[in-house]
This record gives C-alpha cells, structure tokens and sequence, in this order.
C-alpha cells in the first residue's frame, strides 16, 4: 500500500540525512521502524507525511508510492486527504482549545457531521479517560492523557494509514503498554495500517508484524517482529539483553565492542 | 458633571470601535503569529475607498457598503498571497518588517489617489441627537457601539462552534500539528487577514463617519495596538474589554488634562497607559500566560 523506494532527503540542500530508505507497508498491517536518536526515523515519517517542506527539507531521491502513484512532491494537505495522518511526537495537543475542540480538529477534512460525532463516540471508547475530560483545556491533561488526545485526534480523520511518532515518549510503562493495547484494537477492528517509529523496541514489536532498523539514514536490518525479537542483535543493542538472554552487565563488555558497526 | 457623561458616552463608544479593529490584529496574531503594523493604513484606505465609492462614484449605500466589505476582503486574501506567503517559514522579523512595507506602501497610494487631505462621507446614520440623561450624544456614536457589539458577538460565536474558527484557533497554538492533521494552513492565514481586513473597513466606516475622513485615520491603527497591549496580544476578551477603557481614557484626559496641560495630551494617553500595564502586566490584562505543565 505504501512504498518507499531508495528514498533521500536533505535538509536545505545540503545536509542529507536519509541515505536511501526503502520500505514497505501492507494494507491492514502494523510496521514499526525502529533506532536510536537520530537514525533518521522521524524524517522518514515526515518524507511522507509532506511535512518536510515546513523544514526546508525535500526529498531528493527515490519515490514513495501510495497505491502505486507518487506521493512524494505533494502537500501536506494532499497527503492528508489520500488518508495519510500523522501524530507528531512530543504530544503536541492544542493547549488552548478543549479535549473535544482538539479531537474535532481532527475531523476538519470530513463534512459528514453525523459520522463525525459517531467516530468522537469511538474515541471516547477507546479512551474513557478522554471522556471525563472532554471539557477541560488541553494544555493541562497529564502527559498520558495528552498522547491519548493526539493519537485519538489522528484517528478521528479516518486515516488509511496512521503514523505515529514515538507514541511511548516520557510516559510511564503502564500507561505505555494501555496506548499500544489501544492502537493494536484500533488496527483490528478498522484495519487501518499502523506505521509507527520508536525506541522503546520491545513494545513496539509487541503489537508490530514487520520492523526496520534505522542507522544513520539507513535501513540497516528489517524483518518479521519474530525475526527481529530474536536477532542476537536487535537484542544486545536495542533490548538490553545479552545472547544468553540475561540482563546485561555493562560492566563486562569491553568498551570497543559496545556498538556494533552495521555496514 | 454633565461634561463626564459626555466625555464617558463618547469614549465607551469610540473605544469599542477600537476593539474592532483591534480584533483584526489578535486574529493575525494569534493564527499566525505575525503582528500586524499595517491595520490604521488598513482603515485609512478602506475610508478612502468609501469615499471613492459613496462621494466620487455617487453609489447608493446599500450597494456602496457590500463593495467596501468585498474590496477589503480581496485585500486581505491578495495581502495574504502575495506578500506574506512567499515568505512562510522566513524569520518572523521579515515577515512583521513586510507588513509594516505593507504600512507605507498603502499610505503613499492613498495620497496618490486621494491627495484631499480630508473629506466627509454623506451621512449614513439618522442626524437627529439623542439624550442620555444630561449629555447630548449625536446617533453616529450609539450606532458605532451597537454595530461593534454585534459584531463581537457574532465572532465569538464563530470562534465557539464554527469549525474554521476553532480551526483558526487550533493554529494559533501549533501550526506544524494542524499541518500533520492534513489541514492547509495557509488557507487560515488567508482567512484570517481577510477577516483582519474587513473589521478594518467597517472599524474604519464609523470612525470616518464621526469624525470624517483624515489622515489621521491611520492613528488609529496605533490607538487598536494599544488596545491590544491593554488587552493581551491573544485575548479577544482583552481587546473587546481593553478598547473601551482606552477610548475612556483618551476622551476623559481629553477632556479634562487639555485645559491644565497642553493640546494633544489625548493623543499620548494611550501610550503612557501602555508603558504603564507592560511594567505591571506583561502579557496584558487578559493575555494567556504559556500553558507550562511541570
């Protein structure tokens, strides 16, 4: 449904930051595209989304497919009409308006007023939290309340593809673990694709059928999240666990075989 | 005492016409982030071409009126597209350094194509004076302050429950998330000096209407900042509550400091007042202080 092919892009004509990035999502799926800071990985999302241009970032090779046409070149708002929506990272709710004013900004694009109030009812379901706090001023919601509020703002555009930037960010595991239980029935019962980025490796291919590693720019290992969860490397580098499956002592490893270099 | 109702009357009237034009500005501000220096040359022409319409071109009123309201609306979406969307994601200094270009440019035109340098509209309002309790108020004040009411209340309402308007609102406070929601932006800005300009054009019909048509029109443009530092830089609420105790003050120290101090002291109120409420309220009266959660 979404294909990336040998993408790059460069900031301000001159710093390149994504070196070639091929990916792919199927209709219906969840892909999770993971790494350290830097590697890359919000770019890609934004090489998507049509927000680079608000960067002075562009695509400078490559193509995105969505359906099989180009999609890279378009505006955001174009993209965002074909169903592509993205959730920024960093919780970025509207402070200002109320919980309900932010999850009908969502809605903007759809004049169906009846489908739109039927789909608040589906945010509040999947977040009841939301509901009590429908009437309160955005900006102060706990931190947990608020990545509820951005990512239940995505799905009131009835997205095709729903990307989401680091949905795990400074909240607390519990809560982790409730939002991505959350985006996992979401992605069920609306088979709306699921395109995630994230650090935190473990939760991300709890829900995740397919995984890209990011380095550098550069897609440095993708597979099935089976493969991923037990590639010796994947979980050295980015679970924290030693071959043995043991807690790792960092004590123990000798400091120029701490990172691994991938290509 | 009967000079204080008068003065009190005046001012309250006069200030709301302020707000309204003052909301013009918080609505730029707050959408997109830009101040507006060119909003008393937004007046200063939007009078002059109801003069062009009304006078020079001898329209009726009932078609002169919609003209004006269309000419301003153009003028905002061309203002929009063509000077400050070029330069969307340039530093904000360009972008608030353009409009104040924006400023001269539309006061060097208007003295090219009306070099008069004053002039009356026809009366629009009934003459006839009303009295309120002992002061003499002549109709064209009440008729300012009852359009400018109106007109506040039908933005609230459109900034409540009218979906472009909490959209307006939404990217006052994050742009790039109203982007990533699949939204245009620049179709708000758009909308937003096109709103900006037409409560120009009306806040600029009844000030000419009172005082007719000068110059000193585009004084009016600092008269509505200072309303807008008064109020807070992004408070409707401020600039609607702020405008009329700026016209109070303005027409009370008139009033009663002209005699004790030197001519024009009316002309300085506004400032000292600013100077003033920056000292002791940064973000203004009504001014939203940035949401910290800690």
């Amino acid at each position: 449904m979404l294909k990336l092919n040998n993408v790059e892009v460069a900031y301000l004509n001159a710093i390149r930051v994504l070196h070639g990035v091929s990916l792919n999502v199927e209709e219906g799926s969840v892909v999770a595209i993971l790494g350290a800071n830097g590697a890359g990985k919000s770019t890609t999302l934004k090489a998507i989304s049509g927000l680079l241009h608000v960067e002075e970032g562009e695509v400078t090779d490559g193509n995105i497919e969505w359906n099989g046409k180009r999609i890279d070149g378009k505006s955001a708002e174009e993209i965002g009409k074909l169903g592509i929506i993205q959730a920024l990272e960093g919780r970025r709710v509207f402070e200002h308006l109320t919980t309900e004013e932010n999850l009908l900004v969502g809605a903007y694009q759809r004049s169906d007023r009846r489908a739109v109030k039927e789909d608040l009812d589906m945010v509040y379901g999947y977040f009841p939290l939301l509901k009590d706090r429908r009437h309160n001023t955005a900006g102060y919601l706990s931190g947990g309340e608020q990545q509820m509020l951005v990512i239940g703002r995505a799905m009131m555009a009835t997205p095709k593809l729903m990307m989401l930037d680091e949905p795990s960010l400074g909240l607390a595991p519990r809560l982790v673990e409730e939002i991505y239980h959350i985006i996992e029935r979401f992605n069920i019962e609306h088979k709306t694709s699921v395109l995630l980025v994230e650090q935190n490796v473990r939760i991300a291919l709890s829900i995740a059928q397919y995984g890209y590693v990011m380095e550098n720019g550069r897609v440095v290992l993708d597979g099935t999240a089976d493969f991923l969860k037990n590639n010796e490397d994947v979980k050295e580098f980015y679970i924290g666990l030693s071959a043995m499956g043991k807690k790792k002592s960092y004590r123990e490893v000798k400091h120029y075989k701490r990172r691994k270099r991938w290509l | 005492m009967d000079e204080l109702l008068q003065f009190a009357i005046t001012g309250v009237t006069v200030g709301m016409v302020y707000s309204l034009i003052a909301l013009g500005f918080v609505l730029i501000w707050k959408s997109s982030g830009v101040a507006n220096l060119a909003l008393g040359q937004l007046v200063l022409l939007s009078s002059w071409f109801t003069y062009g319409m009304l006078v020079q071109a001898g329209l009726p009123l009932w078609l002169g009126f919609p003209l004006v309201i269309l000419f301003s609306l153009a003028l905002g979406w061309m203002i929009e597209r063509f000077i400050l969307r070029p330069l969307i994601a340039q530093p904000i200094l360009s972008l608030i350094t353009v409009t104040l270009g924006v400023a001269y440019f539309i006061e060097g035109a208007v003295s090219f194509i009306w070099p008069k340098s004053v002039a009356a509209l026809p009366r629009i309002f009934p003459q006839e004076v009303v009295r309120i309790g002992t002061a003499v108020v002549s109709q064209e004040y009440l008729w300012a302050a009852a359009i400018s009411l109106v007109l506040f209340i039908l933005l609230s309402l459109y900034f409540k429950y009218n979906k472009m308007g909490v959209v307006m609102r939404a990217t006052a406070d994050d742009q790039l998330a109203i982007q990533a929601c699949g939204i245009p932006v620049t179709k708000i800005f758009s909308r937003s000096w096109m709103l900006a300009c037409m409560l120009a054009a009306i806040g600029g019909i009844l000030m000419s209407s009172i005082g007719g048509i000068t110059f000193g029109l585009a004084e009016t443009g600092l008269k509505a900042f200072s309303v807008v530092i008064l109020g807070g830089l992004d408070s409707f609420l401020g600039a609607i509550l702020a405008g009329p105790i700026i016209g109070l003050a303005e027409s009370l120290g008139g009033g009663y400091l002209t005699p004790l101090t030197w001519p024009g002291i009316r002309e300085v109120i506004p400032f000292i007042i600013i100077i003033i409420v920056m000292f002791v309220k940064p973000y203004g009266l009504f001014g939203e202080p940035r949401i910290e959660r800690i």
